[in-house]
């Protein structure tokens, strides 16, 4: 006589050595799963910053194509003025492109600090001095870990074109030829980061009545 | 009937276990890979945007030479080199000389073998 009991059914030694196994497959698969998810998440992340800053560098690009000899009265002297400040670590504008939707003309503002990158102010440039509606503007940190240089394409009265490293638009009233930008990643980014250049033709470079005055030159 | 409970349907056997993990372990990392796969591809394009940056100024600085003789060199990525072709042909008639030429050039990165045709006015030191 058997007993049906004998037919089916694990020794418990099976059952161990299978349930053995099956935890070490399955610790296998998700630590892989994770691992994956992990590497994923950091890639994209990075990707999703350096996406953001080569759009950025096109994004600078086009506004400084579209530099606008913006004019406004100086109230001391009554005289109009021309805004465009560029020094060699400091550059604000008014430029035709805007990034958001809003129209018109844009002030821009763009220097980099030691510690964190390049920063971008944006303010609306109505008819007066956008600078002090700049220096309340909330600065953004576009670049992180970049610091940024400027040159100004000036032609001298040998029509030479040389590259200064300063543009006051009320000194000369015109604005440069063309502005080349240099973003240089801070030293312990060297290795990962490569240097980015803007040259930057500026086509509407004289104001409509504002003339510069004949043969000054730099000193 | 206790003999036919004494063959009940039968277990799978430890080879079959094995064959079946191992399939679906091929099947997954087959899934990895190709996920592994659409990221380099997201990493490749966000170098050709940088690239495309870098192209951008190459061009600009290319043109400001067509517009203006005699720009001091200021581009520091030596990646690009600016090379000026020769003058397309002049007009068989002209009314009267002319200093202004069109003329190729070409934009080039020995590394990557990448070549960009231009076409640029030029001034010419003598009217011709």
């Amino acid at each position: 006589m058997k007993f049906p009991s004998r037919a089916a059914g694990f020794t418990l030694v099976e059952i161990m050595l299978a349930l053995g196994l099956t935890a070490m497959i399955l610790g296998l698969l998700s630590s892989g799963v994770y691992i994956v998810a992990e590497d994923w998440n950091r890639n994209s992340d990075t990707l999703d910053a350096q996406l953001d800053e080569a759009l950025v560098v096109l994004q600078i690009d086009r506004a400084l194509h579209g530099a606008f000899p913006h004019s406004f009265t100086n109230e001391e002297t009554i005289s109009r003025q021309l805004y465009f400040v560029g020094e060699d670590d400091y550059l604000s504008w008014v430029s035709s492109v805007s990034p958001q939707r809003d129209p018109g003309l844009t002030a821009w503002e763009l220097y980099s600090d030691n510690d964190s990158g390049v920063f971008l102010s944006l303010v609306p440039a109505f008819s007066d001095n956008p600078r002090e509606r700049l220096s309340l503007a909330e600065p953004r940190l576009i670049l992180p870990g970049y610091t940024v240089e400027f040159a100004y394409l000036f032609e001298d009265t040998d029509q030479t074109k040389v590259w200064r490293d300063e543009w006051y638009g009320e000194e000369r009233l015109g604005l440069p030829l063309a502005v080349y930008v240099k973003f240089t990643p801070f030293r312990e980014f060297e290795d990962s980061n490569d240097p980015v250049e803007i040259v930057a033709r500026i086509k509407s470079y004289e104001h409509r009545s504002i003339r510069p005055l004949s043969n000054i030159t730099f000193q | 009937m206790t003999t036919k409970l004494a063959t009940p349907n039968k277990g799978f056997t430890l080879l079959e276990v094995i064959v079946a993990l191992t399939i679906t372990g091929f099947v997954l990392g087959g899934l990895f890979s190709l996920v592994g796969g659409s990221k380099k591809l997201s990493w490749a394009s966000e170098q050709s945007l940088l690239r495309a940056a870098n192209v951008r100024a190459a061009t600009n600085f290319a043109l400001l030479e067509n517009e203006f003789n005699e720009v001091e060199e200021i581009l520091t990525n030596f990646d690009y080199d600016i090379r000026p072709l020769e003058i397309i042909e002049p007009p068989l008639r002209k009314t009267q000389a002319s200093r202004l030429f069109l003329e190729e050039y070409e934009i080039v990165n020995p590394d990557t073998d990448e070549i960009i045709l231009g076409n640029r006015w030029v001034q010419l030191e003598l009217p011709q």
